[in-house]
């Protein structure tokens, strides 16, 4: 259960892997939807120089290291997502579990779950993208040629590639549930569990990182800290080979 | 058309813009900040931020960040040369020889270690090196650093000889030209340009890696020190434990230091650019 206290040896990983697949699935989610647009963006409403320019830009943010993630989320994006995102939903939605606490600190779940969410907007977009520039020229023109608006064209090509957007989300989830430097900084490093989004909690990589210089002088603490390692390791490597499977299933049958 | 279609295409149009405005603003404002914040430091600092050492929390002088630099540069010179080759002959091998079983396990593997958390890598070389070796050090950063940006590198290198199309490699062999001769008579020097931006693009990933150095580096950030089987320190794991610190002259440091990564980047980015747009086939 919720306890991390070495000196009596007791241990327990709930905490942190609930928290994982919170912050994980925030992340995806908050990146789906940002993703998806912005590939819309570059494919259907940008011609030339400003398109070129907006798919550079995507490319400059896939490779920021992401400890400059984690130096601005804690300086700048915590505060301003307590001030302007969490006390207005504590103040007017209390009575929904999500947004049942008070927002102290901001280091929380929804933090890290949203900064993560902004670092990995890059990966999914280019896998949307690809995926989405892929759909052979055909079935467009079938789109124009039966009169259809600019949004249901791109509702039916939407519709073509889902396939490859679900695997785009679950690649999202295996690399949001690794990422340590964003969660070790943002998710408030706590042993705690609760429905709400505003609370501290732990993740399994932000505990690694905080807790595995010290496990030495335990007896326990360092198996205790493999097997949760050994948990996320299986579940990234095991999406990972799903997500990339359909992928590469998907471009077969789109492509003949 | 009819009056709804047209509205929901407007409405869908306007949807579509602002929520791809919302997803760069954040990048946007954090780039800003860095070069604000980050000016503002080196400003401070002047030349000897590249070279001091960093400041204790109650220090007035603001110091530098030269240790780590150094250690960047370090890691970086041992590290990617390493990954480069083994990368490049993964690659070769899937590619140019791909009906083998030890081919098929090679790609395999490479594609499944890209999602494997940077963090376990850490505690594995910690285990396997540092521990035998009973101290922190260089070599053990950069076999994890290795470990972290091979599958990358592979991946771009694959992609990159792939792209050579299939003629070019019949014609070779018709010349009578076995396949390795194949491979760096025409394959190479074909994608000699896609090539050297892999390399710069694994360089980049080399740079800005943090969690590998977690438990292998050491954080020696008080001297210089030249030596590989001692501790050491880089620029993304000084920015991680500097802004987890409560003390506003260590955010100083950050800043400074998170500027320098961009800079570093920034220029290897437009490398990359300037070197793989004039591929031609």
């Amino acid at each position: 259960m919720n306890i991390w206290d070495p000196e009596k040896e007791r241990y327990g990983l709930l905490a942190p892997l609930i928290g994982t697949l919170m912050t994980s699935i925030i992340a995806t989610l908050t990146a789906l939807i940002l993703s998806l647009s912005l590939s819309i963006t570059i494919s259907e409403y940008l011609k030339g120089v400003l398109k070129n320019a907006l798919s550079i830009t995507i490319e400059f943010m896939s490779g920021l290291p992401t400890v400059i993630y984690s130096l601005w989320g804690i300086q700048y994006a915590v505060p301003i997502l307590r001030d302007h995102l969490m006390l207005p939903l504590y103040n007017h939605f209390q009575f929904i579990p999500l947004f049942s606490c008070r927002p102290l600190s901001g280091f929380s779940v929804l933090s890290a779950g949203l900064v993560i969410g902004i670092s990995i907007i890059p990966y999914l977009t280019a896998l949307i993208h690809e995926s989405y520039s892929l759909i052979p020229i055909a079935y467009r023109e079938a789109c124009l040629g039966i009169g259809a608006t600019r949004y249901e064209t791109i509702r039916i090509l939407l519709g073509l590639c889902k396939p490859a957007v679900i695997a785009a989300v679950i690649l999202g989830l295996a690399r949001a549930m690794g990422e340590t430097t964003i969660a070790a900084a943002l998710v408030g490093n706590s042993m705690t569990t609760s429905a709400c989004l505003f609370t501290p909690s732990y993740t399994v990589s932000a505990l690694i990182a905080s807790q595995y210089a010290n496990a030495q002088l335990y007896r326990y603490a360092e198996p205790v800290l493999y097997s949760a390692a050994l948990a996320i390791l299986i579940i990234a490597l095991t999406l990972s080979l799903i997500g990339l499977n359909m992928l590469s299933k998907w471009r077969v049958k789109i492509l003949a | 058309m009819h009056k709804t279609r047209a509205i929901k295409d407007r409405l869908f149009t306007l949807y579509i813009l602002t929520t791809s405005t919302l997803a760069l603003i954040p990048v946007l404002h954090l780039i800003f900040v860095i070069v604000i914040r980050g000016f503002d430091s080196f400003v401070e600092g002047g030349i000897k931020f590249l070279t001091d050492v960093p400041p204790t929390p109650l220090s007035t002088e603001l110091g530098g960040i030269g240790p780590s630099l150094l250690g960047t540069l370090i890691l970086t010179a041992t590290s990617l040369p390493i990954t480069i080759l083994i990368a490049f002959f993964a690659a070769v091998l899937a590619n140019e020889f791909p009906n083998n079983p030890i081919s098929k396990t090679v790609d395999i593997i490479s594609r499944s270690f890209t999602s494997i958390p940077t963090i376990v890598v850490s505690m594995t070389v910690y285990l396997l090196v540092v521990v035998p070796m009973r101290t922190y050090s260089a070599i053990a950063s950069s076999i994890a650093l290795t470990i972290i940006a091979l599958p990358y590198a592979y991946a771009i290198t694959s992609a990159a000889i792939r792209q050579v199309p299939l003629m070019y490699r019949e014609a070779a062999y018709s010349l009578g030209m076995t396949r390795w001769t194949t491979i760096y008579k025409v394959v190479v020097p074909i994608t000699r340009r896609m090539l050297s931006g892999c390399v710069l693009i694994t360089m980049a990933r080399i740079m800005g890696e943090t969690a590998a150095l977690m438990f292998t580096a050491g954080r020696f950030r008080t001297g210089i020190s030249l030596q590989l089987d001692r501790p050491i320190d880089a620029i993304p794991l000084l920015i991680f434990d500097y802004a987890l610190t409560p003390y506003p002259i260590l955010h100083k440091v950050a800043w400074g230091a998170a500027l320098l990564l961009i800079i570093i980047y920034f220029i290897i980015f437009l490398a990359v650019k300037t070197i793989v747009k004039e591929v031609k086939l």
